[in-house]
């Protein structure tokens, strides 16, 4: 019998127990199971029944192990600093359950949140439509591969893609593609974006999808979006863009440049850097409403019925004519019909979308540009401090950046990484000798250490 | 409340129709199907080039409260799509016999549409 008896969790003392199997007449618990021996567990689990005060204690003992490195990294991973209300509001227990709240008779504050949050995504990419989030923006992007294939203005079946692009995206998007019989191609880049001119040169009808990044893994600003839109619209190929939710608030807005769809990454609003959570988002064009995976939550009005309607129409209004918000075109969903699903994603993060729409309310508008701006003069501020010193060049790719920026070094780049540690700073060696450093507003007051550091071992 | 079924084609148990004939059959719903459909919203349908086979789906209907597959009354190559319906699905409730018509195909058999019920035996079905 184990100490956990008697506790809160395990009520049942052992005399209890004892007692409950002799009133019905068995000698011990097993034989209220019917395991067969085959499969039957036949050990120690070795968990042994601590109080909380051990496990707190345990824990505070392995988290101590932890370095305690200031962060300069990024790679599509970035961290902002997350106003206190984001955790009051969506810990409250109207937002904090364990089974998403879609139900729209007893959940339209929830679905109204979602609602906003991709009303925010709308205004920030101007297309029509975005989904209430996907897991992250590798799944977002392999979402789009298979969209592309689907829609019916494209024949081609192959994706092309930026040689520079973060692994797990590429390999999300492979696993993505392989099922669905298309093809990855790279197409190559000069100082950090887009070489247009080779993508033109590979462009054809056997193109289904054209996907660039603004800002790229280096942290460049795409120039050229527009023409790379124009080069898939010649060639009929979906232009799929991959952003980031803070850099669309200044950067030129993705219908302009003929964005078809939008992916990229939310996790940097409302969400910390630990525990590798992301936040998916993917928004697109009305031509593709039919065709978007995940959950749309819709708004319905009271109006008058269309002509020719002989039951009201579509309204989901009350007579008063208030608004209602519903999950719609859940057609498209595979609780509705599996064989027809436009993905299999049939969950989202429902929750880690409303902490990013929390998040963006509460900067407003403004504050989302001012944060944007600083991303923009950090990194151009802190590439300059560190071309100042000698043994090292920064930014490596002449171009506008965003948050993060590549530095050479004329040293081994690992071995300047794992001295930068040993002072305490965190960055990313990306080649021989390419490190990349991003800096946003929970680092940037730590830039003089880092500068100091890099002094100290170039 | 009676439905139109005319006798100049032929029709699928589950309410698609094919015309007879021609080159080409043409493949839409009944009018009965646009009815227990009620308003249709969106019509998914094949490409050109495709192949269809009979009995088998070859795209969806969905109105305001169900969404359906089509069946194939024959088998062969799409010739044709009424890409009207993409923009104006309502067709298909207006007139599903003439402008809310659906695809053409060449048949690969010669269009028999033996096995397919004429329009006294559909009219019996539904009724």
């Amino acid at each position: 019998m184990s100490r956990a008896n008697g506790t809160p969790y395990a009520p049942h003392t052992d005399d209890e127990t004892a007692a409950m199997l002799a009133a019905i007449g068995v000698d011990d618990e097993e034989a209220l199971f019917d395991i067969p021996e085959a499969v039957a567990f036949d050990g120690e689990f070795g968990i042994d029944a601590r109080t909380e005060r051990e496990i707190r204690d345990e824990c505070a003992r392995v988290f101590a192990r932890n370095d305690d490195l200031t962060e300069f990294l990024g790679r599509g991973h970035y961290g902002h600093y997350v106003p206190s209300v984001v955790d009051h509001l969506a810990d409250r227990a109207e937002f904090l359950t364990s089974y998403t709240q879609y139900q729209p008779e007893v959940s339209q504050g929830f679905l109204q949140a979602l609602f906003e949050y991709q009303s925010m995504l709308v205004e920030l990419t101007g297309l029509d439509v975005a989904n209430c989030s996907m897991y992250d923006a590798a799944t977002a992007l392999g979402e789009a591969a298979t969209l592309a294939d689907r829609v019916r203005s494209t024949a081609g079946d192959t994706v092309l893609v930026p040689e520079q692009l973060r692994e797990g995206k590429r390999a999300v998007l492979e696993n993505y593609c392989d099922g669905a019989d298309l093809t990855v191609e790279t197409y190559p880049m000069t100082d950090g974006t887009a070489d247009v001119d080779a993508l033109a040169d590979r462009a054809g009808d056997d193109v289904a999808m054209v996907y660039a990044e603004s800002p790229t893994v280096r942290g460049c600003i795409e120039e050229r979006l527009a023409a790379i839109g124009d080069l898939a619209d010649e060639t009929d190929a979906l232009f799929v863009l991959g952003s980031d939710v803070v850099a669309l608030s200044v950067l030129e807005s993705p219908a302009a440049v003929g964005a078809d769809v939008v992916v990229g990454e939310a996790g940097s609003l409302g969400l910390p850097t630990a525990y590798g959570m992301g936040l998916g988002i993917f928004a697109c064009s009305d031509e593709f409403l039919r065709q978007v995976p995940g959950r749309l939550v819709g708004a319905s009005e009271e109006r008058a019925p269309p002509e020719g309607a002989r039951d009201g129409g579509a309204g989901g209004a009350d007579a008063g004519g208030t608004r209602a918000y519903t999950l719609t075109l859940q057609t498209r969903e595979q609780h509705i019909r599996k064989e027809r699903a436009t993905s299999n994603i049939c969950t989202n993060q429902a929750w880690v979308a409303l902490r990013a729409a929390i998040h963006a309310a509460t900067l407003g508008p403004d504050g989302l540009v001012d944060l944007a701006n600083d991303c923009v003069r950090e990194a151009e501020a802190l590439a300059a401090r560190i071309d100042e010193l000698s043994g090292a060049a920064a930014p490596v790719h002449d171009r506008h950046h965003f948050r993060e920026f590549a530095v050479r070094v004329d040293q081994p780049a690992e071995a300047i990484a794992t001295d930068l540690e040993g002072e305490g700073f965190a960055v990313h060696a990306i080649d021989d000798h390419l490190l990349q450093v991003c800096v946003t507003d929970l680092n940037a007051g730590r830039t003089d250490g880092l500068v100091a550091a890099f002094e100290e071992v170039l | 409340m009676s439905f139109d079924v005319p006798d100049d084609r032929r029709y699928l148990e589950s309410h698609e129709w094919a015309t007879t004939g021609g080159d080409t059959v043409r493949i839409g719903v009944s009018d009965f199907a646009q009815d227990e459909l009620g308003d249709v919203v969106f019509v998914e349908l094949p490409e050109v080039g495709d192949e269809v086979a009979a009995g088998e789906s070859f795209g969806v209907v969905e109105s305001i409260k169900a969404v359906s597959d089509l069946y194939a009354p024959v088998s062969g190559e799409v010739v044709a799509v009424n890409e009207e319906l993409f923009d104006r699905p309502e067709l298909v409730n207006e007139d599903p016999y003439g402008d809310g018509w659906m695809l053409e195909v060449e048949p690969v058999d010669g269009g028999d549409a033996e096995g397919l019920l004429d329009a006294d035996a559909y009219d019996d079905q539904i009724a």
